[in-house]
């Protein structure tokens, strides 16, 4: 248990309201992050991060602190962006392609000159949502399986799972280009 | 590809993520010791994860995070001071009960919820094997009612026999009374 997390919130639910700004300053570089690794857009996950901090503060009356702060954040942040994702998802494919368009300037991609990082790229787009987001939170937010599990709500042999399909989607892509150098 | 190869093929991301123990983990890299195919793809999947962990996100600059922090503020002075929930309260209450700690409040809402079931069930259920009290008074009057049906019978009996013991008498009256005329 993150100690000091804890009693930050305990000062927050006791009405020392100000206090939840220590928590956001703490965790609001890595949630923007998170949320620009998974969207692949800063606007968007400076929405989405936002919305995470302020759907924190107004259920901050259930967290028991079981787990860390930072995974409960994780958690709501996570399921944020899994939702944005679905509603894009959903748009008309038109809709979608153009917004693409106007947002490629900011995106991942025009930030990566290697073509193998680009192929990479595109196949974590392609990736199952939840596949995607095990794959963000162990490799680029650096947490353990175990703590995936908590953030996805599921077991940790499924989050394991996700894991190793994300991987091997990885691996095959590289797997492409070896074959044709 | 030699023998076992698809096997520790399926070790490989396990074995990356140091899932492997004692003697598989041996097995492993004893093996990707002397197979050329097997080491190019555990190596692949060293390149897949080293690049996408090296994914950039753009660095906001120190503007972005006073915005970030002023937005949330702003949304957050919108809501209501958040407090503990009742139940959030009953599991911080739970734990200063030694007795009640290997007992989960799930565990205790289910057992406290089965009993009110079973209370209510047995509160409404209509017994079986006990008839309802109308029943017993239908029974003991229709009991009553053949007594009644029985006595009436005995006494229509012996009101003919009285009837013919009358007749008798009236015979026998008949040749005792003097005749008037």
């Amino acid at each position: 248990m993150h100690q000091p997390d804890l009693e930050v919130v305990q000062r927050v639910l006791a009405g020392e309201t100000a206090a939840f700004e220590i928590l956001v300053r703490q965790y609001q570089q890595e949630i923007y992050r998170l949320a620009y690794r998974m969207t692949r857009n800063a606007e968007d996950a400076k929405d989405l991060a936002q919305e995470a901090f302020v759907q924190a503060y107004r259920s901050l009356g259930t967290f028991r602190g079981q787990s860390r702060f930072s995974t409960w954040v994780y958690r709501i942040a996570v399921n944020l962006c899994l939702n944005h994702l679905k509603s894009a998802s959903r748009q008309d494919p038109a809709e979608v392609n153009g917004r693409l368009a106007d947002q490629r300037e900011d995106s991942l991609t025009a930030l990566l000159t290697d073509e193998r990082d680009r192929a990479l790229a595109q196949a974590i787009e392609g990736l199952p949502p939840q596949q995607k987001a095990t794959l963000t939170l162990r490799v680029q937010q650096g947490l353990s399986h175990r703590e995936i599990a908590q953030v996805l709500d599921c077991s940790e042999g499924t989050a394991k799972a996700n894991y190793f399909h994300a991987v091997r989607a990885l691996q095959r892509k590289l797997q492409v280009f070896r074959d044709a150098s | 590809m030699m023998d076992g190869c698809e096997a520790i093929r399926e070790l490989l991301i396990a074995h990356q993520e140091g899932e492997l123990e004692g003697k598989e983990c041996r097995l492993v890299e004893a093996h990707l010791a002397t197979c050329p195919g097997c080491a190019r793809e555990a190596d692949l999947i060293q390149e897949a994860l080293r690049r996408v962990q090296g994914f950039p996100v753009p660095d906001p600059p120190e503007k972005f995070w006073e915005d970030f922090g002023a937005a949330v503020r702003r949304r957050i002075a919108e809501e209501r001071p958040p407090h503990p929930s009742f139940w959030t309260r009953v599991a911080n209450w739970l734990p200063r009960w030694p007795r009640l700690r290997p007992v989960s409040a799930l565990a205790m809402a289910t057992a406290l919820g089965l009993l009110l079931a079973i209370g209510i069930v047995r509160t409404y259920r209509t017994p079986r094997d006990v008839p309802p009290v109308e029943a017993f008074v239908v029974s003991e009057d229709l009991g009553i009612a053949q007594d009644l049906e029985v006595l009436e019978n005995l006494d229509l009996l012996q009101e003919v026999e009285v009837l013919e013991r009358l007749e008798l008498l009236r015979h026998m009256d008949g040749a005792r009374r003097p005749r008037l005329s």
